[in-house]
């Protein structure tokens, strides 16, 4: 079958260069996209999986379209405002209708969230909405959202988690059929779904920003890495996630396509600074000065990727430029320690979820970096939900876990540093203070200036072993113009047919 | 044979019911699911909330009751990803499995009977030594290993078969020769010594004395008795098969349940994991039992009372 489809094409291909430009061929134009993890659904209000959403929301489009700075663009909606702090108001785009032909109006938007904070949904973004007390239809294509306070990453969280559903269809379907066949406004509608196997979307044509390049996008799963790459290299995919170092050479050396960034990850080592050697600021600092993380990026990552000087991304607005990360510095980390009173250092656990991307290899290098300023560190590898489990009940010590390399800065900098969030190793009043401030704050430039400062703060507090941000690496075959977003989605209206060369 | 097929199917139960408790203790020390479930992002009365909704607060003896009562009246729970119930789930995934077992089998019966039979006819001759050996090396191969090998050698070298997914025949092939060549080796020893066991007996020299040819003395006469152990094994080793399809769904991107298994554990999805293990462990006791049963029925030289 594939040797013959392959054939066939060939034959196909060889007959359009003979008859050249004269010969207009209308053919379907598929793109088939591998994932290594499989959807557990379609309706981007019912999980938040990585691999789940990236199909979803090429199917449900929200009010706005997510930029690469945290700020975003015009989707749905064609404006908005803040007539006041803790109001903003939407005005829609005339004329757009969902897939299904239900207008996209007012009554949509106000349907869609309250069935996102709906309870029995249970949707696991009903969190990011709390915020928004109420939203009030004004007219057919006005809406007005009401926050509790002013809240500023609140454009951000809508332009990911706020799908905008037709409400006669929605409300008509029980919500495990209408995960699995949902509708929306988005540039792809959903073909069919072969639970396990593929995911076939076909292109809107009434999409907003005109149809896309794709007539049918093909999702597909394949969670083993080589047979991930033997696809791709056969010709099988031609876009291909979760690429290892590892494959990335077997790629480029194969010249059967290109590699994408999206610079995903953050990876930091978290420190128990509520109790024993890292309550001391002098020992965290130590750490930061005593650990080569230039030289691990190097080695393990290719050099791709940036180093981390403070918790804040060098890529979201708010991080302070100017800071320098630690210098590698084994006699200034050694002072340190014999300062806080460890002239010999002292015993400690490095914990670390088994699933991330080469975490043993980075956990054993950190611990032997430490090692030489004093700091015995036994390597703890955990199962994740063994982990968090010992993270909530605050028995680590030193800790590998990530963060994605989000361009919102309340997104991450509220739920690890505020006391009220879910870091449990962190408390600091004035820090708590600086966050509230930052996240009601809607001036950008203002903001930008707010998170600075706690970047500065917490740079030299050091909670954290700052690291590096590590990118996700994609591949793409020839044929096709794909660049990796920052926040890893696969957003498949950007991909399109490359120009013939 | 009545008190006989009553107290096997007790066993059976028996054996369930221990699994159930087994993969639940196992499934639940595994790990706080709730962190993995809500988003990085979330806060702490988020989580608190979700935990007391899961009711993984109560003691795990009571978790596992609440479970069982549910798991009586045929309702194994809701997936925690999709809500959607996780019988439902299962069985829409296990028509992909049964189908690359069956493959499977097929294909190791097919290659290794013929193997098998000549390997004992032509004992001791360079034919039943090389086949042997190259039985003994697939015996020992992992499946794992042995996938990703074929996928290497005829998707990207020759090009000859597609790396992944189920609908044609094509992609059918690498996943059931990686998971059968194991069994085309246990095979083709078990019938080789089997068919050596019959071949010696007096009714396959009657038959030879009788003028019939040699084909049909072996083909008819000696294979047919020769099968009876490889029945057995053939019942025991479709347990081995739906196991084995675990690793090799994951290699070949086969959706089957296996793959339902490997990726529900992965995002902690514990009613999937544990409804597939329970539903995997029924199919496997329930074969045995059946085949036990035949067995039985077929042999009269068993006797029931001694057998237990």
């Amino acid at each position: 079958m594939s040797i013959f489809s392959r054939s066939v094409g060939a034959a196909c291909a060889a007959l359009t260069v003979l008859a050249g430009a004269g010969l207009a061929v209308a053919e379907t134009k598929t793109l088939i996209v591998v994932q290594s993890a499989e959807p557990v659904g379609l309706d981007a209000m019912q999980n938040n999986l990585q691999h789940s959403l990236n199909v979803a929301l090429n199917i449900q489009d929200r009010l706005f379209d997510p930029l690469e700075d945290g700020g975003v663009a015009p989707g749905l909606a064609a404006s908005w405002e803040f007539p006041e702090p803790t109001k903003l108001v939407v005005t829609l785009k005339p004329g757009l209708t969902f897939h299904n032909g239900e207008p996209v109006n007012a009554e949509a938007v106000r349907f869609s969230f309250e069935r996102l904070v709906n309870a029995e949904l249970a949707s696991p973004h009903a969190g990011r909405m709390a915020q928004i007390e109420a939203v009030r239809v004004i007219d057919d294509l006005t809406v007005e959202f009401t926050t509790k306070a002013p809240f500023a990453p609140i454009l951000h969280l809508m332009s990911y988690y706020l799908p905008i559903l037709p409400p006669v269809a929605t409300a008509a379907t029980e919500k495990d059929a209408f995960n699995r066949m949902p509708i929306g406004a988005g540039p792809y509608m959903v073909e069919s779904w072969d639970r396990g196997g593929d995911v076939v979307l076909t292109a809107f044509e009434g999409y907003w920003d005109g149809a896309p390049a794709y007539d049918k996008v093909i999702f597909r799963t394949i969670p083993e890495e080589s047979a991930r790459v033997a696809s791709f290299v056969t010709g099988e995919s031609q876009i291909i996630e979760g690429v290892s170092v590892r494959s990335q050479q077997t790629i480029e050396k194969s010249g059967k396509g290109t590699l994408t960034d999206s610079m995903g990850v953050m990876p930091y080592v978290g420190l128990n600074t509520l109790a024993g050697p890292f309550a001391d600021q002098r020992v965290r600092q130590a750490v930061n000065y005593g650990v080569n993380r230039a030289l691990i990026k190097a080695a393990l990552f290719n050099d791709r990727g940036m180093l981390a000087a403070g918790p804040i991304s060098p890529r979201t607005f708010g991080a302070d430029l100017t800071l320098e990360p630690y210098p590698y510095d084994v006699e200034k980390a050694k002072a340190l320690l014999a300062e806080a009173g460890f002239p010999d250092g002292f015993e400690t656990r490095l914990s670390y979820p088994t699933n991330m991307t080469q975490i043993q290899e980075q956990a054993q290098a950190i611990a032997a970096d430490l090692e030489k300023i004093g700091v015995r560190a036994k390597l703890e590898p955990l199962d994740r939900a063994v982990m968090w489990e010992k993270y909530q009940a605050k028995e680590h010590e030193m800790f590998i876990y990530w963060w994605d390399d989000n361009p919102e800065p309340d997104r991450y900098m509220y739920s690890l540093f505020h006391s009220n969030s879910r870091d449990y190793f962190y408390d600091n009043p004035a820090t708590d203070a600086a966050l509230d401030l930052g996240r009601s704050t809607l001036d950008r430039d203002e903001r930008a200036r707010i998170y600075g400062e706690i970047d500065r703060a917490l740079y030299e507090e050091a909670p954290w072993l700052y690291l590096y941000i590590i990118p996700e690496t994609y591949a793409v075959a020839p044929d096709v113009t794909y660049v990796g977003r920052r926040d890893g989605f696969l957003f498949m209206r950007f991909a399109e047919p490359a120009a013939a060369n | 044979m009545l008190r006989y097929i009553l107290m096997r199917l007790g066993h059976t139960v028996l054996v369930i019911v221990g699994i159930s408790v087994i993969s639940f203790v196992f499934l639940h020390l595994s790990g706080d699911p709730v962190g993995l479930i809500l988003p990085q992002d979330a806060t702490r009365e988020q989580i608190e909330t979700l935990r007391r909704e899961m009711r993984l607060d109560d003691p795990i003896y009571l978790q596992y009751f609440t479970f069982l009562a549910s798991a009586l009246q045929g309702d194994l729970g809701r997936s925690i990803y999709t809500g959607e119930p996780v019988v439902g789930l299962i069985l829409e995934r296990m028509p992909a499995t049964l189908e690359l077992a069956f493959a499977a089998l097929l294909l190791a019966l097919v290659i290794a009977i013929p193997i098998g039979v000549l390997a004992a006819v032509k004992r001791g001759s360079w034919l039943d030594t090389i086949s042997m050996t190259v039985a003994l090396f697939g015996l020992s191969m992992p499946h794992f290993w042995l996938g990703i090998m074929f996928i290497m050698v005829f998707s990207v070298q020759l090009g000859w078969l597609p790396t992944s997914g189920r609908g044609t025949w094509a992609q059918l092939v690498m996943p059931s020769a990686a998971l059968g060549l194991s069994l085309i080796a246990l095979f083709a020893r078990l019938t080789r010594s089997a068919m050596l066991e019959v071949l010696g007996l007096d009714y396959v020299r009657t038959a030879r004395a009788k003028g019939l040819s040699e084909a049909m003395v072996v083909g008819k006469h000696a294979l047919r008795n020769a099968m009876i152990p490889l029945v057995t094994v053939i019942g025991m080793e479709f347990g081995f098969l739906l196991g084995g399809a675990v690793i090799i769904e994951t290699v070949f991107a086969w959706p089957g349940v296996g793959r339902l298994i490997v990726q529900s554990i992965l995002d902690r999805d514990y009613p999937v994991v544990q409804a597939a293990v329970m539903m995997l462990a029924i199919i496997f006791v329930t074969v045995n039992l059946v085949v036990d049963l035949l067995y039985a029925w077929l042999d009269p030289n068993i006797s029931f009372d001694r057998s237990k």
